[in-house]
């Protein structure tokens, strides 16, 4: 039953926005892996050659010679990332501070639920949403690895990228509902979340090509998530438990906050 | 002694520019019907959301059917229903889907409970929400407060955007309420919602308790303008010095006058008389209730 608690209730809520997101990313990285024979043409690899290093660099196209740096670069290296923590922010923001300027939080809450219950239960609503569109994704990847000659990846790379993404996403999900449920706003939740991202990119691609800040890229969550080849590699410890463990504070820390706090009218 | 429904000593809420409350003292007798009024903005809506510890208070103390709303939240609450007078849900569910949640969240609500309320106050549970008109929203937020039948019903402007039909479903869900032993916490800007149903007024003004009167006291104290029709023409002075009456007009057959407090010693000297018609407009507690305030701000002005 979908009406059973706020768990279920919130992924019932939530249940077109979640098809609609999980649509479009999968396409997304469906349509950019499909490309992967036309780009290992000679035509291609010239026309790429022709850009400076700096601008695919800057798109985190480092190596295009092997399927898995080019499904690095441009399936889980740009889009997919990028949508999933729009996804994330977005999902995060609503878990409590979009409820609250709605003004439909107090209605819950006067129900015989804790705060920080209905705070978590949301949470995990929103980080089972993100494990469903990053495995589903990885279960493409693997489906298209014959028909696209995805040569040199095995599903084990693709679970373990499949792992970064999820936990990549559930930082920014994190984030935005960690600022929301300290502050009951929705502008500071999505903009913490955007200022982020967008730092957290340029520290990963743009900043470490200016001399004296490649320092920046151990910052990023974007390097947390693509750094050490997980395709190839495996799951990378450093980089996931860092995701994990800034998941599991800002969780922690945004709960404890809201328990404190007055709602909003 | 039963212990208190609700009560609140010294209890201050400031938050930004708002004063909140400013040391409010409250008692609710358990069983009760107690009406919460006061102008917008005086702290009553201030009041219950501290009573629900949806916000915490500056200082002062909070007692709410022995509990403490901050400590013993959650199990506190399942005793409670709450009705905002603004019922703001997510409109795009059903009245049934949000009905059937909300029971789950109190750990379950029987079907034909809530078919039952929504039947008695003519409400379409298979209807999205935000397709519903301002009064029918209002009837799934009535719904869900009385569904669990709770101890202590917190009602915060219950009956605005309710037409006079449904106002009437709802005070007899309220007496209903009251009949069952349950506490009724009810607010309101106007005397009229209220004093139908409640035993207690409390005047709330700049987040302090004014003052605190039974309503049948109040009906007493209050003045009502009686016209009587006698058979034959009487005199004005047979009344004029009757206790409580003033006023005293005749013309012809008809007495015209006010009357302070009880009826009786008019109408025992009507009774001398042949009496073909007598009329007495229900006294208006509203005028009574800014005669308090007025009075307050009189004794705070020569203070």
């Amino acid at each position: 039953m979908l009406l059973r608690d706020p768990f279920t209730k919130a992924l019932h809520d939530a249940r077109r926005s979640l098809l609609g997101w999980t649509v479009a990313i999968v396409a997304v990285g469906a349509m950019y892996a499909s490309f992967w024979p036309t780009v290992q043409t000679p035509e291609m690899k010239e026309a790429l050659a022709a850009y400076p290093e700096g601008v695919l660099e800057a798109f985190n196209y480092s190596d295009l010679t092997t399927a898995a740096g080019y499904l690095g670069s441009a399936v889980y290296g740009l889009l997919v990332p990028l949508l999933v923590a729009v996804f994330a922010i977005a999902a995060g923001t609503r878990a409590v501070a979009g409820d609250e300027e709605a003004g439909t939080l107090d209605l819950v809450l006067a129900h015989p639920v804790s705060r920080a219950r209905l705070a978590l239960l949301r949470f995990a609503a929103v980080a089972a949403g993100i494990v469903a569109v990053a495995v589903l994704l990885g279960l493409v990847m693997v489906a298209l690895s014959g028909p696209a000659q995805f040569d040199g990846i095995g599903a084990g790379g693709f679970a373990a990228m499949t792992v970064h993404l999820t936990l990549f996403g559930l930082t920014f999900a994190a984030l935005a509902f960690a600022v929301g449920a300290a502050t009951g706003r929705r502008a500071a939740a999505l903009g913490a979340g955007a200022a982020v991202a967008v730092l957290g990119y340029l520290a990963n691609s743009v900043f470490p090509q200016v001399e004296g800040l490649a320092w920046a890229r151990e910052v990023s969550p974007f390097h947390w998530y693509l750094g050490g080849s997980p395709l190839v590699d495996g799951v990378q410890p450093a980089g996931a438990l860092l995701l994990l463990g800034a998941t599991v504070l800002l969780v922690a820390a945004g709960t404890a906050a809201f328990t404190r706090r007055d709602v909003a009218v | 002694m039963a212990e208190l429904a609700i009560e609140t000593e010294k209890l201050v809420k400031t938050y930004g520019r708002n004063r909140g409350l400013t040391g409010l003292d409250l008692r609710v007798e358990p069983g009760e019907v107690y009406g919460f009024l006061g102008p917008n903005g005086a702290g009553k809506s201030t009041t219950i959301r501290l009573l629900l510890d949806l916000i915490r208070p500056t200082s002062g103390r909070v007692s709410v059917l022995g509990a403490d709303p901050r400590r013993d939240g959650v199990a506190l609450r399942r005793r409670i229903g709450y009705l905002a007078g603004d019922f703001v849900v997510d409109g795009r569910q059903t009245a049934r889907e949000l009905l059937t949640y909300l029971g789950n969240l109190r750990g379950g609500v029987s079907r034909a409970r809530i078919e039952e309320l929504a039947a008695r106050l003519d409400l379409d549970l298979g209807r999205r929400i935000k397709g519903l008109s301002k009064g029918n929203r209002q009837k799934v937020g009535v719904v869900q407060a009385f569904m669990h039948q709770p101890e202590l019903l917190i009602l915060d402007e219950p009956t605005s955007g309710l037409d006079p039909f449904l106002q009437q479903e709802f005070l007899s869900l309220v007496r209903e309420a009251r009949a069952d032993g349950r506490t009724v916490f009810m607010s309101s800007h106007v005397m009229s919602e209220v004093q139908q149903t409640a035993d207690r007024v409390g005047f709330i003004r700049e987040g302090r308790l004014v003052t605190v009167a039974r309503v049948e006291e109040l009906r007493e104290q209050a003045v009502r303008k009686v016209e009587i029709h006698f058979d034959d023409p009487v005199s004005e002075a047979e009344f004029r010095d009757l206790p409580g009456v003033s006023e005293v007009t005749v013309t012809g057959t008809t007495l015209r006058c006010r009357l302070d407090g009880r009826a009786d010693a008019l109408v025992k000297a009507a009774a001398g008389h042949t009496v073909v018609g007598l009329l007495s407009e229900e006294p208006d507690l509203e005028e009574l209730f800014f005669g308090y305030y007025s009075r307050e701000e009189g004794t705070r002005v020569a203070a």
